[in-house]
């Protein structure tokens, strides 16, 4: 890819991602809010392509679009009550939030380029089979842990969910 | 490196804003997803842009699926107590949460 078709999808994907974020902020809608976070979820895929992690690009579409994604929608249809309209959002818009988020946010850009090194060349996938091997190798531990994270997961969402039930 | 500190720290702020200012838990919700993809974004992009050689690019990608595994845990776990508390009250309104009983 040149360098010109490069920025163009950096920049669109980017202009995507931002865009809808704040539909999913400000929109009042339940479904356009979540199809807001489905559209975010796949420029954020894209940008993984852009920065040469594929694999991690398809983690991102099959485990948060095509599972996060759907339990949310889910979640909004069973806590839709009966006879109820369209599901409504609402929100507090407040100045000082929305300065004090942009000064947060502003505060941490400036100290990460105040910090990190210039841009290099560089890679970041090497493929599935890297990803196996770092998992298997080096990170086994921390990939345990994300089994046992998964499981309490499960079992948190089973007894809360499950113990409702009389 | 500049643009992509301002996407993600943008992405960051929207979300943040979101978690502050929706009323619904399942706004809520949504806000953190994003603030959570900001970080996975950040996280990948500064280790292609800061020169990761590819042996390492196992590592990247690995700790970026630990992210999406913790978020997806998460937004489970979040989802559950979201059904659990409009079962209770019939409403998800952040504020009907705000004492918490023993």
């Amino acid at each position: 890819m040149s360098l010109l078709g490069a920025d163009i999808a950096f920049w669109t994907l980017a202009a995507v991602a931002v865009a809808s974020a704040v539909v999913v902020v400000l929109v009042r809608e339940t479904m356009r809010m979540a199809l807001g976070l489905g559209t975010l979820l796949l420029a954020t895929a894209g940008l993984f392509v852009y920065f040469g992690a594929g694999f991690l690009a398809a983690a991102q579409v099959f485990v948060y679009v095509g599972g996060v994604l759907v339990l949310l929608i889910f979640a909004i249809m069973v806590t839709r009550r009966s006879g109820e309209g369209v599901p409504r959002l609402s929100s507090r818009h407040d100045p000082v939030t929305f300065l004090m988020c942009a000064m947060l946010s502003g505060a941490a850009g400036w100290l990460l380029l105040r910090d990190v090194p210039p841009a290099a060349a560089g890679r970041v996938s090497g493929g599935p089979e890297a990803v196996a091997a770092a998992f298997l190798g080096p990170m086994v531990g921390q990939f345990e842990l994300l089994g046992v994270l998964l499981l309490a997961a499960l079992v948190a969402v089973i007894s809360v969910v499950g113990g409702e039930r009389r | 490196m500049t643009p992509l500190v301002a996407l993600c720290m943008s992405l960051f702020g929207v979300g943040f804003y979101g978690v502050l200012s929706r009323r619904e838990i399942i706004g809520v919700l949504a806000s953190i997803e994003i603030m959570l993809a900001s970080a996975n974004i950040l996280l990948v992009g500064l280790a292609r842009l800061g020169g990761a050689p590819a042996v390492d690019g196992g590592r990247v990608e690995a700790v970026g699926m630990t992210i999406l595994v913790v978020a997806a845990a998460e937004a489970a776990v979040g989802l559950a107590l979201l059904i659990a508390a409009v079962r209770r009250s019939g409403r998800q309104d952040v504020e009907e949460f705000m004492e918490v009983q023993g």
